[in-house]
């Protein structure tokens, strides 16, 4: 086998520009496997950290009857917070929030949204509750920037909302826009409304009682109550999961077009070279090969383009690669157009695991494309191949 | 078998199909080598010298008949058995040379001591011994392309005997070379089998050849026509 490799090198950088064709060919596949992988990965990572600080910490009580997919739940999706997650609460890591339907009125038009109402004092999820804890001529509100965006509101605006009350009454008041963040979560700011909790409490005439509450620390053990269902970390990730899964699904079949090119480059290289090197296959067996050493030989040197191209991927992929997850991959579409937690600038990451998984992946394949043609020389007469005569 | 017999055919007979039918290449062939000979098969293109030539050298496998090479029946060889007998008894020496392109001529000469695992040392001292016999010493960086056609085949011949084999197959060795190469060549291979007492067994059509062979086997339609030995 040491031979074997010698030979294909030799031969291989003898046969000049068709086989740095055939390797650059193979090197952008390795380097765009690896940085679509890596972008797939780095998407992963960094929605689930987002949806951590923003939305969902280390995982969430739901009320039972609480599904974020039927806004006709929440009339019924509320209880009071049971005592023994009071000391948790105070300590700030856990979290009520308290969810109802409403309609905002911005500049005379009316929008449905979600009121939450929060306490101004957490700590656990990113959003700048503190900004609730203001005096001002109206209820304090912290909206997201795409809602800001969508319906014209900036901080220090006055708008009225409406709500229906837990008797079903209608009621209506103004709310002050005391900040505006920007998160990566749209789940947190497209048609949100943040209001303090003891207001939305009292607007609702619901004291003492939440739709949610998120609690800080994903390892300990939770068990649900009767009025309360636990949705672990990965529970709450699931739907971004799959969603990832898609994304990968088909970027693979992207990928795999562009592996297929540049395997059939080689599987051609190879075919070409049996048919061109019929004399030097005689040779090789008249030398003391079996035919069977000799088709290890070709398949050897077909794969070893892949050996090449990794080398060749290294050099230029390499700093590109780190380029990419250094400055980011920016999307021209706001995370709000997904629907799911997507940054403006995604960074890549790429594992030990991805890049020696891709690279050994790539040498199988075209290991295996080297081999089909190589068949032929298995049924090759070497007296034929002698002279050079086509088989 | 005798001591110095290293090569005997017994009514060798090899067809190839042609059409529908068969064409018979080789028709009753018997002959018999003793090491040392300096012998050509000659006969005119399609009388079937590069056939038995090919049978010799197992890489091919007769019809009918028997030919032993070494004490060892080519027809009954496996693919194994054929491939270490050519590795290390046999050595090739071709009408178009057949060296590696991409290989110096150091490398080309080193093959065949590849194939039998010499040590690194003892190569590098056979390749040079190798190279000295046919007068390349100053080519060992050079490549086939680079060389002119009698110094490619002078290459061939230094590959072929590097291994010090007990026999030699040169088919046509002069056919590409012009009158003084051709002589140079037929000159360097006497001084090799004299020297080493290796035996060449080759198949021409070249006078040149001939007239440098102490034994002659002309061949027609297959058949042995004569078989003239010129005594010293």
């Amino acid at each position: 086998m040491k031979l074997a490799i010698k030979l294909a090198f030799k031969n291989l950088i003898g046969a000049g520009l068709r086989t740095w064709l055939n390797v650059i060919v193979l090197s952008f596949s390795f380097v765009i496997i690896i940085a679509a992988r890596g972008i797939l990965v780095g998407w992963d990572r960094q929605a689930k950290n987002d949806m951590t600080d923003w939305e969902i910490g280390g995982g969430q009580y739901w009320n039972v009857h609480y599904d974020p997919y039927d806004a006709f739940t929440l009339n019924d999706a509320h209880s009071p917070v049971p005592e023994k997650f009071i000391s948790e609460i105070e300590a700030n890591d856990m979290v009520p929030v308290l969810i109802t339907q409403g309609t905002i009125y911005p500049e005379g038009r009316m929008q449905s949204i979600l009121i939450k109402g929060i306490k101004p004092d957490q700590t656990l999820l990113e959003l700048p509750t503190h900004k609730l804890d203001t005096l001002v001529g109206a209820t304090p509100a912290i909206i997201g920037s795409n809602m800001a965006r969508t319906n014209k509101l900036k901080t220090g605006d006055y708008v009225t909302i409406r709500w229906r009350d837990t008797n079903g009454t209608f009621d209506a008041t103004d709310i002050c826009i005391t900040g505006i963040f920007t998160t990566n979560v749209p789940t947190v700011d497209v048609a949100q409304v943040w209001i303090p909790l003891d207001s939305l409490q009292s607007m609702l005439l619901m004291p003492g009682e939440a739709t949610i509450l998120t609690y800080r620390d994903r390892e300990k053990a939770r068990e649900g109550t009767a009025d309360w269902k636990v949705m672990s970390f990965e529970d709450l990730v699931k739907d971004i999961e799959a969603m990832i899964k898609t994304k990968s699904v088909g970027q693979s079949i992207f990928y795999t077009i562009l592996l297929l090119l540049a395997l059939l480059a080689v599987f051609d290289t190879q075919v070409l070279s049996i048919f061109r090197r019929q004399r030097e296959i005689g040779t090789y067996v008249a030398l003391g090969y079996t035919r069977g050493e000799v088709v290890s030989l070709f398949t050897v040197e077909g794969a070893m383009h892949a050996i090449f191209a990794a080398v060749a991927g290294a050099i230029y992929g390499i700093p590109l690669l780190m380029l990419l997850a250094k400055k980011g991959i920016t999307l021209g579409m706001s995370s709000s157009d997904y629907g799911f937690a997507i940054a403006d600038t995604m960074y890549p990451v790429y594992s030990t695991g991805l890049v020696i998984g891709t690279t050994l992946a790539v040498l199988l394949a075209t290991a295996i494309v080297s081999y089909w043609p190589s068949r032929k020389i298995a049924k090759m007469n070497p007296t034929e191949a002698l002279r050079g005569k086509l088989q | 078998m005798e001591d110095s017999q290293i090569i005997k055919i017994e009514n060798l007979i090899k067809r190839f199909p042609m059409g529908k039918g068969e064409f018979t290449a080789l028709n009753g062939i018997g002959l018999t080598f003793i090491q040392g000979e300096f012998t050509g098969i000659v006969g005119p293109s399609g009388s079937g010298k590069t056939t038995l030539l090919n049978i010799i050298g197992s890489l091919d496998v007769p019809s009918s008949g028997s030919v032993t090479v070494l004490g060892r029946s080519v027809g009954d060889l496996g693919a194994k058995e054929a491939a270490k007998l050519r590795k290390e008894n046999l050595g090739f020496i071709f009408q178009s040379y057949n060296l590696f392109a991409v290989h110096t001529v150091y490398e080309n000469v080193e093959f065949p001591l590849l194939l039998l695992k010499y040590s690194s040392a003892d190569r590098r001292r056979m390749v040079l011994d190798a190279l000295e016999w046919v007068g390349l010493t100053d080519k060992i960086k050079s490549k086939p392309p680079q060389l002119s056609g009698g110094e490619c085949q002078r290459v061939a011949i230094a590959r072929a005997m590097v291994k010090k084999p007990s026999l030699v197959l040169a088919d046509e060795p002069t056919a590409n070379l012009d009158a003084d190469n051709s002589h140079n060549i037929l000159k360097t291979m006497e001084k090799l089998n004299r020297e080493l007492k290796t035996s060449f067994l080759f198949a021409t059509h070249d006078d040149k050849v001939i007239s440098y062979l102490r034994r002659k086997i002309f061949l027609i339609d297959g058949r042995v026509d004569k078989d003239i030995v010129i005594s010293n």
